[in-house]
C-alpha cells in the first residue's frame, strides 16, 4: 500500500511547494526592482551558505552542529527521498544513504527539541515550538518507510493500521517540510534564506574564493536627479524585490535583539520584531501573530498594515510607529549577528529617508540639525569661519597654501565641540612628534554628511559630499586621517558612489603604523587598569579592532577586555543620530555601556570617536576616566626611544597638556 | 550717601554770610539754598518756609540759623544735587520735536530717556533757532519729564490697553495742529514700534526704522544723516535722516544734568473721534478688542524667551523645593540634561549645547556641576549664580556668584528670604493698591 | 515631535473656507549669511497652517533667481502644492504690486512676518498694505487661537512670555512674532515638486533705497556706566568700586541664609524679581 501511497504524497507535497513558491515569489516581486544577476547568484549559494553564513552561525557552535545535522541531513534526505521513494530507485547504495540522512536529520532535531524545552527570551515561540516534533515527524517517518525499501524489514511488515499511522506521520512531516517552507511556516527560512543569500543587495558582503574581507556596510546612494524616483520607502512595496526577499529569511533566532542596544534600553525598538513587521506589511495583516518579544513599551496586536499601505502612519498607527524607526543607532551590531545576512540598518535608513525627506518630520533636535546643516555646514550652527579658532596658536598647515601633502587631516565637527578639541590637539602633537607632513583643510572643511544621511536627509548629504568631493579634489594627498570613524566611514565607503575615491586611515590605524615605523617612542604606562571601547563605526563598519590595541599596547597598555568588545562591542548610543532624536527609554545605552567598563574594574575606558568620547563622558558618577587614543599617545610621547626611560618626560594620565 | 559729615568752615562762614557774593552758591552745594531759597522770575528772592528747618530728634521741626546743618534733612548729596541742575527755557522754540515715550506702567524707560536725549540732540544742534521738545503722552505725564528733557508737554486723553487706532487719531490731531520738524518714537517691539509704523503709513511718510546714530550733515533735506539697522540687524543704512524716527535704545545719552520747563501744550482744535470705516463682510464688531493680558505660568514660559531661570541638575534631591523656590522667585524652570535623562524634568526644559541656548539675563544653577555643553549655552546669559555643593566644579568657576552649601537649605532660604521681603514690601505699600500692576508693567516694558 | 506635514486639506463644502494670504520673503542666515526660509515668515505660514479651516495661499513679491528659488523652495517644503510669485526686480517697492494683487483677491487673512531679513526690513510692509487696504492690523502675534463669524481671536506677544489676547475683524492683516511657534521642518520632497506660479504685474522701483548706503552692521559701543557724582567722595566711590565680570564672589562656608542673603541681593540688584 506504501508503494502507491508515497509517490502520490511526495509528489503531492512537491507541487503544492511549487505552487506556494511561486506565491511567495509574487509577494516579493511587488518591490521595486534591482538589478541581480540570476544565474551567478544561484550558482554563489553553496559558498554563501558553507562559508560566510556558516561563519555566523558557527559562533555558537552547539547551534552550528545542530544545524548542519539537520539541515544537511533534511537536504540529503529531501532529495534521497524523491529519488528513492517518489521515483522507486531503491536499489543499492541510494536507500542506505537515506536512511543515515535520516538518522542525522533526526540526532539533530533531537538538540532542536533540547534548545526548545527553555528557550531565552530572544527565541520566538508560536509556530516555531512545533518545528522540532515536526523535524522530528519528517525524520523518523523518513527513517521507517524506508527500512523496507533497504530490506531491513520485509516489505509487509506490520498491518494497514500501522502503514496508515506511519503515512500521517509522514504527511505531518511532508507538510511541515514541503508545504510550509513555502506556504509561510517556519521552514520559510530554508527557501527565503538560500534564495536571499544568491540576490543579497550587498553581493560584497561574501568572501570569494580570491579571498577579501567581505565588508559592505556603505549606505546606497538615492538618485535626486530623478524626479519620478521615490525618496526612501514609504510602503512596503516601496523596497527593492530583494529587500523584502531578505525580510522573508528571518529565522526569528533574536540574537539581532540580544545585542541592539536600543532594545536593552528599553527604547521601542527590536530588530527581529521589525524585520517581522515588514514581512506582515509584504503579505498584509496584522502583527497579532508575532510571537517574539515585543517593542518595549509597545504591545503586539495594536499594528497592521499591508504591501502598497503606508508604514508608517501621518497620524494613528499603520505597520511601525516612528520612535520605533528613530531609536535605532545604526550601530549595525544586529547585522554583524544576523545569521541571515538581512541587512536593518538598509531598511531603517530607507524608512527614515521617507519621513525625513516627504513627511518632514525628523524628531526632536533632527530638524534644527539638518537646517543647520543646509545654513552652516555643521550640526552645531557654529560659523563656518570659526571651525579653525581652536587651533589658533597651532599654525596648522593649511592645504590651501600648501596644495599638497601627504597626509590630509580630516577634523570633523569635533573641531567646534571643547572636548574634541583636546582630542585633536593632541593628535596634531603625535603627527608633529613623528614628522608626518601633514595639513588641514581649515575652514573649507564641512560636515562630513553622517548624520544628515542617517537621519535620513540624502539631499543635504549629497549637496555636503559633493561639495567636500570638490574641494578634494583641488589638493593632491596621499590619505586622509582622522579622528572621527564617522567622517572615515563616510569618506572611505560611501563618498565612493558619488565619484570621491579616498585611502583613509583612522588616526589609530595611523598612530600603530607610525609606531611599527619607529617614528614614536612612549613613556612606559604608569597608569591604571585600562579597557578599550571599539566604536562601531571603526570596528564592525570598518573591520579595525586590532590597530587601536596594538597602539595601546604600544603604550604598554594591558587592555582589560570587556565581555561585548571587538564586533560585539555594544554602541555608545551616539551613533545614526540617536543622539539627536533622543528616542526615550527605561535607561540610556551610554549608561548601558559604561556599566560595562565598570565591571572590568577598569578606571580608564580608551576611544578612538569623538560621539564616543562625549557619550561616555556624559555618564553621571562613572567609575572610570574616558580618554582617547591619541591623548594617550600623546601625553605618553618621549623625543627619541633612547630616552624612552627618562622619568623627567613622562607623564601621568590626567596631565592632558599640549604644547 | 555720605555718613560723615565733613566740615569746611570757610564754607560755613559763607553760608551764614547772606552778602557774601558766594553765598547763594555755597547755599546750593551744602543742599538747602536751592531748596528753601531761590530767584524768582522778576529777579526777586523767593522763600519756601516750608523747606527751611529740619526734624530734630522729638519730632519738633528745628531751623539753624546757621545754615550748616540743614543740608542733612534734605536728604544728603544726591537729593540736593537734583533739585540743583541748571534750569533751561526755551520760549520762542524755532521749530517742535515731538517724542511718544512707551511709558510702561506710567514711567519713562531708560529707552525713553535716550531717545529724549536725541531729541535734545535735534533740538539744541543750532544755537541761533533752538527747537523745543514736546513729550506726547497719554494720560498724565510723569513728573520727572522735565527732568528728561521736556521743553513742552501735550498730554492727550489716557487710551487704555492695546488701541493703536485711538492713539493713532490723536497723533494726527497733534501733527495737524503743531506740524512738528521731527517725530521721535522708540523702535521697540509693541509700543512706538508699533505706533510709529502706523503713523508712517497713514501720514505717507517714509520713516527711519532701528535708528541709533545721527550725524549733523548741512546737505540732507532736515540736516541730519542717519544710521541704522536694516536687514533683521544684519546691516547698517546711512542715509538722510526724515521726519519721522523710530530709534533703538542708547541711540544718545539722556538728559541728566539739565531740568527743562515742561510746559504744557493744549490742542486747540479738541479731540477728535475715531471712525473705523466698514469692512467688507458686514460683521459688526469692533476692529481690534482688547480682551486683557492672560495669564501666563512663569515657570512654562519658553526657555528661549525666559529672562530668569532656575535651573535644577544632578545635585537637586529635595524636588518639591525646587518647584516650590521657582514659584516663589517667578523664575522659569530648567534643568541640566542629567535631571531630564532621570525623568525629573521634561525634555523641552534641557538646558545646554544639546538643548535649549537660553539668553536670560539671570540663570540660577542649582546642583549643576557645568558640563561643557551645559556651560555652552548658558553662554549669553548675563548673570550666573551657582549653587553647589563642590567648589571646585566648572559651573562655579563661571558663576558671578557662587554659593557653597546645600542646595535645598540655601534655596529654603532664599524663598524665605524673598517672602519675608515681599511681607514688607505689602506693608508698606498696601496703601498703594496700583503698586505691584506698575512694578508688573513696567517689569514688562 | 513636530507636526506633521500634509498636502492643503480638501473641505467638505459645509464648511465655511477662510481665505488666508501668507507673505512670504526670502530670508538671511545670522551666521553664513545663506539664503533661507525668512524664520518669522515661516512661523506665519506654521500659524496658517494650524488653522483648520483655512486655504492658505503663499505670496512672495520680489526678485526670482536660483537664490531666491531655494529659499522659496523652502517653504513649498512645509506641504504646499505652489506658490505665488509676484516677480519684481531687485530694488523694488513690493508693498505696491502686493496691495494691489491683495485687493484682487480680497482674502480674509492676510499674515507676514514682522520684518524682512533682507534689504531695509523696516517692518512697515505689513502697514503700508493695512492702510492702503483699509484693514485692521494687529502687530506681534504668538498663536490665532481661533477664526469665527468673521472674527479672529489672537495672542499677542510681550516681553518676558506674557501674552495679551486681542478680537479682530476680519478682514485683517496680522504679523508674527518670534515667539509664535516655530516652523516645521522643509521636507526636501514637497519643495522640489511644488510650483512657483509667476504672475506679471508692474514693478515699481524703490528710488530712495538706492540712493542710500548700505554695509555690513557695525558693532554698536557698549555704553559705559557713566557716574556723574555730585561729590568727590561718590566719584572716588564709583571709582574704586570692584570692576565688574573679573571672577565671581564665592561664598564657602556660610550659612545657608548668608547665601541666600546675597543670592537675593543679586537677584534685587538685576531687577528680576517681581
Amino acid at each position: 500500500m506504501l508503494d502507491t501511497l508515497l509517490p502520490i504524497l511526495i509528489a503531492g507535497a512537491l507541487a503544492l511547494a511549487v505552487v506556494g513558491a511561486w506565491r511567495r515569489v509574487r509577494l516579493w516581486r511587488q518591490g521595486r526592482p534591482a538589478p541581480v544577476s540570476l544565474l551567478k547568484g544561484l550558482a554563489a549559494i553553496p559558498r554563501r551558505y558553507l562559508v560566510d553564513l556558516h561563519h555566523v552561525v558557527a559562533r555558537d557552535k552547539m547551534i552550528s552542529n545542530t544545524h548542519v545535522a539537520t539541515a544537511g541531513g533534511f537536504v540529503a534526505a529531501a532529495v534521497l527521498m524523491v529519488l528513492v521513494h517518489g521515483l522507486g530507485l531503491a536499489e543499492g547504495i541510494l536507500g542506505w544513504v537515506l536512511l543515515a540522512a535520516s538518522a542525522t536529520m533526526f540526532a539533530g532535531s533531537c538538540f532542536v527539541a533540547r534548545r526548545r524545552r527553555n528557550p531565552p527570551a530572544r527565541l520566538s515561540k508560536g509556530p516555531w515550538m512545533r518545528l522540532p516534533k515536526s523535524l522530528m515527524a519528517f525524520s523518523l517517518s523518513t527513517f521507517a518507510i524506508t527500512l523496507p525499501a533497504v530490506g531491513l524489514l520485509p516489505e509487509d511488515f506490520g498491518s494497514w493500521i500501522l502503514a496508515l499511522v506511519l503515512s500521517a506521520v509522514l504527511v505531518w512531516g511532508l507538510g511541515e517540510m514541503f508545504f510550509g517552507m513555502t506556504w509561510g511556516g517556519p521552514m520559510k527560512h530554508a527557501f527565503a534564506g538560500a534564495l536571499h543569500l544568491a540576490f543579497h543587495r550587498r553581493p560584497d558582503r561574501f568572501s570569494t574564493k580570491e579571498g577579501g574581507e567581505g565588508r559592505s556596510t556603505g549606505l546606497k546612494a538615492l538618485n535626486l536627479d530623478d524626479h519620478e524616483a521615490p525618496l526612501g520607502v514609504e510602503t512596503p512595496s516601496d523596497f527593492t524585490w530583494n529587500q523584502l526577499l531578505g525580510f522573508d529569511a528571518c529565522v526569528q533566532c533574536g540574537r539581532c535583539e540580544a545585542v541592539c542596544p536600543a532594545f536593552a534600553a528599553g527604547q521601542p525598538l527590536n530588530p527581529k520584531k521589525l524585520i517581522q513587521d515588514m514581512v506582515v506589511g509584504m503579505a498584509g495583516g496584522s502583527d497579532a501573530e508575532y510571537a517574539g518579544s515585543p517593542y518595549p513599551g509597545k504591545p503586539v496586536g495594536e499594528h497592521e498594515g499591508s504591501a502598497d499601505g503606508p508604514i508608517v502612519a501621518r497620524q494613528g498607527k499603520a505597520l511601525v510607529d516612528a520612535d520605533t524607526l528613530w531609536s535605532c543607532t545604526t550601530c549595525r551590531a544586529c547585522v554583524e549577528e544576523c545569521p541571515m545576512m538581512i541587512e536593518h540598518v538598509d531598511a531603517i535608513v530607507d524608512m527614515r529617508r521617507f519621513m525625513t525627506l516627504e513627511h518632514g518630520n525628523t524628531p526632536n533636535k533632527g530638524a534644527e540639525v539638518l537646517d543647520n546643516l543646509i545654513a552652516t555646514d555643521n550640526p552645531g550652527g557654529f560659523d563656518p569661519g570659526a571651525r579653525m579658532h581652536w587651533a589658533a596658536d597651532l599654525a596648522l598647515p593649511l592645504m590651501a597654501d600648501r596644495g599638497e601633502a601627504e597626509v590630509l587631516l580630516w577634523l570633523g565637527d569635533g573641531a567646534y565641540d571643547m572636548r574634541n578639541q583636546r582630542t585633536l590637539r593632541s593628535l596634531v602633537k603625535v603627527l608633529r612628534a613623528a614628522d608626518v607632513d601633514f595639513a588641514v583643510l581649515g575652514d573649507e572643511e564641512r560636515d562630513s554628511g553622517d548624520v544628515a544621511r542617517r537621519l535620513g536627509d540624502e539631499a543635504t548629504f549629497q549637496s555636503l559630499a559633493k561639495r567636500n568631493i570638490a574641494t578634494l579634489s583641488k589638493y593632491r594627498f596621499k590619505r586622509i586621517v582622522t579622528c572621527d570613524p564617522h567622517s572615515f566611514h563616510v569618506l572611505g565607503n560611501e563618498y565612493g558612489e558619488l565619484g570621491g575615491e579616498y585611502e583613509v586611515r583612522h588616526h589609530s590605524t595611523f598612530i600603530a603604523e607610525l609606531y611599527d615605523a619607529g617614528k614614536l617612542a612612549f613613556a612606559p604606562w604608569k597608569g591604571g587598569r585600562v579597557t578599550y571601547h571599539d566604536p562601531c563605526y571603526l570596528g564592525r563598519y570598518n573591520g579595525e579592532f586590532e590597530a587601536p590595541r596594538n597602539v595601546l599596547k604600544a603604550l604598554g597598555i594591558e587592555v582589560a577586555e570587556m565581555e561585548r568588545s571587538g564586533f560585539r562591542s555594544r554602541c555608545c548610543g551616539g551613533g545614526g543620530g540617536a543622539a539627536i532624536t533622543d528616542v526615550p527609554g527605561k535607561q540610556r545605552i551610554p549608561d548601558m555601556r559604561m556599566g560595562d567598563v565598570g565591571e572590568t574594574g577598569a578606571d580608564m575606558v580608551a576611544v578612538g570617536c569623538p560621539q564616543c568620547t562625549a557619550m561616555l563622558e556624559g555618564v553621571v558618577d562613572s567609575t572610570a576616566e574616558v580618554r582617547d587614543i591619541a591623548e594617550l599617545v600623546a601625553n605618553a610621547l618621549v623625543e627619541a626611544p633612547a630616552s624612552a626611560g627618562d622619568r623627567s618626560q613622562a607623564q601621568g594620565p590626567q596631565a592632558v597638556e599640549v604644547s | 550717601m555720605s555718613e560723615i559729615l565733613r566740615r569746611d568752615p570757610r564754607k560755613e562762614w559763607i553760608a551764614r554770610n547772606r552778602l557774601h557774593p558766594k553765598h547763594l552758591e555755597v547755599l546750593a552745594e551744602l543742599g538747602r539754598g536751592a531748596a528753601s531759597e531761590w530767584m524768582g522770575p522778576q529777579g526777586l528772592v523767593r522763600k519756601n518756609p516750608h523747606a527751611v528747618g529740619f526734624m530734630g530728634p522729638h519730632g519738633i521741626r528745628r531751623i539753624d540759623r546757621s545754615g550748616v546743618q540743614q543740608g542733612q534733612g534734605a536728604g544728603g548729596a544726591r537729593a540736593s544735587a537734583a533739585v540743583s541742575k541748571p534750569r533751561v527755557e526755551i520760549d520762542e522754540p524755532a521749530f517742535l520735536v515731538t517724542v511718544v515715550p512707551d511709558m510702561g506702567g506710567g514711567r519713562l524707560s531708560g529707552h525713553d530717556r535716550d531717545l529724549l536725549g536725541l531729541a535734545r540732540q535735534l533740538a539744541d544742534a543750532d544755537p541761533d533757532a533752538r527747537g523745543a521738545v514736546a513729550v506726547v503722552t497719554f494720560g498724565a505725564a510723569p513728573e520727572d519729564v522735565d527732568e528728561a528733557g521736556a521743553d513742552r508737554v501735550i498730554a492727550l486723553e489716557a487710551v487704555e490697553g492695546f488701541a493703536p487706532e485711538r492713539r493713532l487719531v490723536l497723533l494726527e490731531a497733534v501733527e495737524r495742529e503743531f506740524a512738528p520738524r521731527h517725530w521721535l518714537l522708540p523702535d521697540s517691539g509693541l509700543g512706538g514700534g508699533d505706533l510709529g509704523r502706523r503713523m508712517a503709513a497713514r501720514l505717507g511718510e517714509r520713516p527711519v526704522t532701528g535708528l541709533w546714530q545721527v550725524i549733523e550733515d548741512p546737505e540732507a533735506p532736515l540736516g541730519w544723516q542717519c544710521t541704522a539697522r536694516g536687514a533683521a540687524g544684519s546691516k547698517d543704512i546711512l542715509r538722510p535722516m526724515p521726519r519721522l524716527v523710530m530709534a533703538l535704545a542708547e541711540c544718545a545719552e539722556p538728559i541728566s544734568e539739565t531740568r527743562h520747563a515742561a510746559t504744557p501744550l493744549m490742542l486747540e482744535a479738541g479731540l477728535p473721534e475715531v471712525s473705523e470705516p466698514a469692512l467688507p463682510g458686514g460683521v459688526d464688531a469692533p476692529w481690534i478688542e482688547d480682551l486683557g493680558q492672560v495669564p501666563v505660568d512663569p515657570a512654562g514660559v519658553a526657555l528661549s524667551e525666559a529672562e530668569f531661570i532656575l535651573s535644577a541638575g544632578n545635585g537637586v534631591r529635595d524636588w518639591d523645593g525646587f518647584h516650590e523656590a521657582a514659584k516663589v522667585l517667578g523664575a522659569t524652570e530648567g534643568a541640566s540634561r542629567v535631571a531630564v535623562d532621570d525623568g525629573y524634568m521634561p525634555r523641552d526644559r534641557q538646558v545646554g549645547a544639546t538643548g535649549t541656548w537660553v539668553t536670560a539675563r539671570v540663570y540660577v544653577a542649582v546642583g549643576i556641576s557645568g558640563a561643557i555643553q551645559h556651560l555652552q549655552g548658558i553662554q549669553p546669559c548675563e548673570k550666573v549664580i551657582s549653587i553647589n555643593m563642590d567648589a571646585g566644579c566648572d559651573m562655579v568657576k563661571r558663576a558671578d556668584l557662587a554659593v557653597i552649601g546645600d542646595a535645598a537649605a540655601v534655596l529654603s532660604a532664599l524663598v524665605a528670604r524673598v517672602q519675608s521681603a515681599r511681607g514688607q514690601e505689602g506693608a508698606t505699600e498696601s496703601s498703594d493698591a496700583s503698586a505691584t500692576t506698575d512694578k508688573e508693567a513696567r517689569n514688562a516694558a | 515631535m513636530p507636526p506633521d506635514i500634509q498636502a492643503p486639506k480638501r473641505r467638505a463644502s459645509t464648511t465655511p473656507v477662510l481665505d488666508v494670504v501668507a507673505l512670504v520673503s526670502v530670508g538671511r542666515h545670522p551666521v553664513t549669511g545663506r539664503g533661507r526660509r525668512a524664520d518669522l515668515d515661516a512661523r506665519g505660514v506654521e500659524l496658517a497652517l494650524s488653522l483648520p479651516e483655512a486655504q492658505t495661499r503663499l505670496v512672495h513679491a520680489g526678485r526670482y533667481d536660483a537664490d531666491s528659488e531655494q529659499a522659496l523652495r523652502g517653504y513649498l517644503g512645509m506641504g504646499f502644492k505652489d506658490l505665488t510669485l509676484l516677480e519684481q526686480p531687485a530694488g523694488s517697492d513690493v508693498s505696491v504690486a502686493l496691495g494691489e494683487a491683495l485687493e484682487d483677491w480680497g482674502p480674509q487673512l492676510v499674515i507676514a512676518g514682522e520684518r524682512a531679513e533682507q534689504g531695509e526690513g523696516s517692518g512697515m510692509l505689513a502697514y503700508l498694505l493695512a492702510e492702503r487696504l483699509g484693514w485692521p492690523l494687529v502687530q506681534g502675534l504668538a498663536a490665532i487661537e481661533e477664526v469665527s463669524q468673521g472674527v479672529a481671536t489672537v495672542l499677542q506677544a510681550l516681553p518676558r512670555g506674557q501674552r495679551r489676547r486681542l478680537k479682530v475683524r476680519l478682514p485683517a492683516i496680522v504679523t508674527v512674532d518670534s515667539a509664535a511657534p516655530a516652523a516645521r521642518q522643509s521636507a526636501f520632497g514637497p519643495a522640489r515638486r511644488g510650483e512657483c506660479q509667476s504672475l506679471t504685474v508692474d514693478a515699481c522701483k524703490d528710488e530712495a533705497l538706492s540712493s542710500w548706503t548700505m554695509q555690513p552692521a557695525r558693532k554698536r559701543p557698549k555704553r559705559l556706566k557713566i557716574v556723574k557724582a555730585a561729590s568727590a567722595r561718590d566719584r572716588f566711590k564709583a571709582a574704586a568700586a570692584k570692576a565688574e565680570g573679573g571672577g565671581g564672589q564665592v561664598l564657602s562656608d556660610v550659612t545657608p541664609d548668608e547665601g541666600a542673603e546675597a543670592i537675593y541681593k543679586l537677584l534685587k540688584d538685576e531687577g528680576v524679581l517681581r
